[in-house]
């Protein structure tokens, strides 16, 4: 009897994997549409967004939402996920069963996902602007002659300067040149001489958004694709050419930590000891302002020691760094449906004028001329957008990101510890080993 | 060996209940037998299953998927990854990375754990000559250092080695000629690691130094004055009196603490911010960036194993030593 029943068992565990490999296979994985209506009466639809969302835009989120419920009668439940921890815990949540139905990733994290099968295929002609969407967004979403994500905001950097130290050092506008910035950079560190801790830039050693920012400025580029395989590029004189350029600029102007990253750079440059940073347009309002009890969304700001003294520009001659968000529909959701008609709800021009109004830049080209004239903070990182670049689209670029391959390289170089071509040949060998792993 | 013996081993030896009820051969009736073997195994499953479940399970899934090749695609899909063999190991084993983090954790381990030991062995003997109010001070004041959590007490020692606001530069930057301004402890990784095996060491010497204490009560007064009396300096009485009676307690605290800093992750993860540098990765967290970090799962718990096997192959030679020290007794 009891074999019996184990048999059974066996049995009904084995047809009920067979049953859910042949969901889960990807050779004809349908298009999801976001055409039509969709009746969503007595579901909820979950949802993963970054934290950004829930402290700069929380009303175009909710208006959204507001509206995918008038049209579907669905609910939405929005969860806002750190970016810290983000990926290890996207990963276990895939794992299981209970996903999400809609996630959003940078656009480098994307690829990596897209490639192993976590997002289900999407039909751009459903969405608005999708014919002019930012290549630097979209290209992570490619693959295969199939969409994976759709693109949702980017962000554009640029230079952010003290208006008040420049005043005082006898400048009148924001370079034009990098001749010119470097310059200003002078004049601002004599002006400041009597404090020890005054660096006319903060450029942190970890930063790589930036040092590749400047690598692309000289024509060099990171990796490049030859034939099915990725080949590192920055021991190419090119790129040697701009990280000499970096590591020259940081070395004479910055007092920042080379072992730091950027992440806390509009906090430290709030504290008044550097004249100019390079950093996200609504970086500059972090700077201005904090949150008085940074664990609440909802407490009342204060103001910083450099209030109302910063101003934002293109940073001369430095191609920008593309960064922003895509939204996948999970491949395992069981209602990917009502998932595209949310995320049109909450791309379409209606939420992307909400997101211009929060400092974020559009997800089209098309929508950025007019962001610019709506909203003069940030003119000049949609100027910059219009010049800007993104890492290699290959599957295992988030690994390179993850090993921290260009920031140990970024610190070694800075600090002196290898020569600025051991560095970059070093980086590529790691660059290459990674993106070619198979 | 030892000069006090504790009535615990004076017991005679006692052959154990099961043993004397069975009876040789299949002369007794097979029920009853049966019974008598099953009884203390029933009393037993709970806490076996309970076992197995938490931490056999997870280790078995662990060998093997040492031995697969699971990547996202095989996480996200619920797929069988494909079977190996040793590829991850052999991988592993001939990465030169690997032995670099290896010897790291090894070096660091030694270091972090002498210190420890020396440091809470000093503070323990120190504890026996001062006064009782002094003692009791000690005793709260290290209470406080180990009830701590590890991530907090990290987190401390980030703000404090912070090179823009931290104030351990501010204090070194006050003695007169040294620039310490914006000074980043961890470019150099002797400084960096100095940092960690110092916050390590710091959070370690409350137990060391509290069990040592307690282990000081039981060398015997009259031992270590009938010594001065014959003329032994201090010295003579810790070589000779104090450190034999107390190495078994010193055997398993130092073993404890090996085990402990071989594993050492919180501390080196949150000083060097969640993205520690090829220079300040350890088994642990090299492990943990492979298989988290970069979906290379198999790999990690590859590196797992090897980790598990190498703290075996120390630990043996402590047990050894153990189970000696017992048979002496």
């Amino acid at each position: 009897m009891k074999r019996k029943i184990a048999a059974v068992a066996a049995i009904a565990a084995t047809l009920l994997g067979a049953a859910a490999c042949g969901s889960n296979s990807d050779d004809d994985a349908p298009t999801t549409s976001a055409s039509g209506k969709v009746d969503g009466a007595g579901k909820t639809l979950k949802v993963w967004l970054m934290v950004d969302a829930q402290s700069a835009w929380k009303p175009v989120v909710d208006d959204a939402s507001k509206r995918f419920t008038d049209a579907t009668g669905a609910q939405v439940n929005v969860e806002y996920q750190q970016w810290a921890n983000h990926l290890t815990k996207l990963d276990a949540t895939l794992a299981g069963s209970d996903v999400p139905d809609v996630v959003e990733l940078g656009n480098t994290e994307f690829p990596k996902y897209v490639f192993s099968g976590a997002f289900g295929a999407v039909n751009p002609g459903d969405y608005e602007n999708s014919s002019s969407w930012l290549q630097g967004l979209k290209g992570a979403c490619d693959f295969e002659g199939k969409t994976y994500c759709v693109p949702y905001y980017a962000g554009a950097r640029v230079l952010i300067y003290r208006t008040d130290l420049f005043k005082a050092a006898g400048i009148a506008e924001a370079p034009k040149t990098y001749d010119e910035f470097l310059s200003d950079a002078d004049k601002l560190q004599a002006a400041s001489k009597s404090n020890a801790k005054f660096g006319a830039v903060y450029m942190p050693g970890q930063y790589w958004y930036a040092a590749m920012s400047w690598v692309k400025s000289t024509g060099g580029d990171i990796a490049k694709q030859e034939g099915d395989k990725w080949v590192g590029q920055l021991s190419q004189p090119s790129s040697i050419e701009g990280l000499q350029r970096w590591v020259d600029m940081a070395k004479k102007y910055s007092k920042a930590d080379p072992t730091k990253n950027e992440n806390d750079q509009a906090n430290t440059f709030a504290q008044g000891t550097a004249a100019m940073f390079y950093g996200n347009a609504w970086e500059q309002g972090a700077a201005e302002e904090v949150k008085k009890d940074p664990n609440n969304p909802d407490s009342p700001m204060v103001p910083t020691k450099v209030k109302g003294k910063l101003a934002a520009a293109p940073m001369p001659e430095v191609p920008s760094f593309l960064g922003g968000s895509n939204l996948g529909i999970t491949e395992k959701s069981q209602q990917k449906e009502l998932a595209a008609q949310w995320i049109k709800a909450f791309t379409d021009s209606k939420s992307m004028a909400g997101l211009v109004k929060a400092n974020a830049l559009p997800n089209a080209t098309s929508l950025l001329d007019q962001a610019a004239t709506d909203n003069k903070t940030i003119a000049p990182a949609a100027l910059a957008a219009k010049n800007s670049w993104f890492p290699p689209n290959a599957e295992k670029w988030a690994d390179v990101e993850k090993s921290a391959v260009l920031q140990t390289m970024l610190t070694d170089i800075l600090t002196g510890k290898k020569s600025v071509a051991d560095g970059a040949k070093w980086a590529d060998d790691q660059i290459n080993s990674t993106l070619n792993e198979s | 060996m030892s000069v006090v013996d504790s009535p615990a081993t004076r017991r005679p030896r006692d052959p154990g209940g099961p043993q004397q009820n069975r009876v040789p051969g299949h002369a007794a009736p097979r029920r009853r037998k049966r019974n008598s073997g099953l009884v203390p195994w029933l009393l037993a499953l709970p806490a076996l299953l309970f076992i197995a479940g938490l931490l056999g399970y997870p280790l078995i899934r662990m060998l093997v998927l040492s031995f697969q090749n699971m990547r996202l695609r095989e996480l996200i899909s619920g797929r069988t990854p494909p079977w190996v063999g040793f590829d991850q190991y052999t991988r592993v084993l001939s990465d030169g990375v690997f032995w670099g983090v290896v010897g790291r954790t090894v070096a660091f381990t030694v270091v972090s754990v002498l210190i420890s030991v020396v440091c809470g062995l000093g503070i323990a003997l120190l504890m026996r000559r001062v006064s009782h109010g002094v003692r009791l001070f000690m005793i709260i004041a290290m209470m406080f250092v180990w009830a701590l959590p590890q991530l907090v007490a990290a987190q401390i020692f980030r703000w404090m080695t912070d090179s823009d606001f931290g104030v351990v530069n501010y204090l070194i930057d006050l003695l007169p000629g040294v620039n310490y301004q914006n000074h980043s402890w961890f470019v150099n990784p002797w400084q960096g690691w100095s940092v960690i095996t110092t916050l390590v060491v710091w959070a370690g010497i409350p137990f060391l130094a509290i069990t040592l204490n307690a282990g000081l009560t039981q060398v015997p007064k009259e031992l270590l004055e009938a010594a001065t009396v014959d003329g032994a300096t201090p010295w003579q009485s810790l070589r000779n009196i104090i450190l034999p009676i107390l190495k078994p307690l010193l055997m398993i605290v130092t073993t404890l603490s090996v085990i402990w800093n071989f594993g050492l992750f919180t501390q080196a993860w949150v000083l060097r911010d969640g993205h520690p540098e090829p220079q300040f990765q350890t088994l642990a967290t090299y492990s943990y960036t492979q298989a988290f970090g970069q979906a290379r799962y198999s790999l990690g718990s590859a590196i797992a194993v090897i980790t598990v096997l190498l703290m075996f192959g120390v630990m043996v030679f402590y047990i050894r030593q153990m189970f000696r020290i017992g048979e002496v007794d």
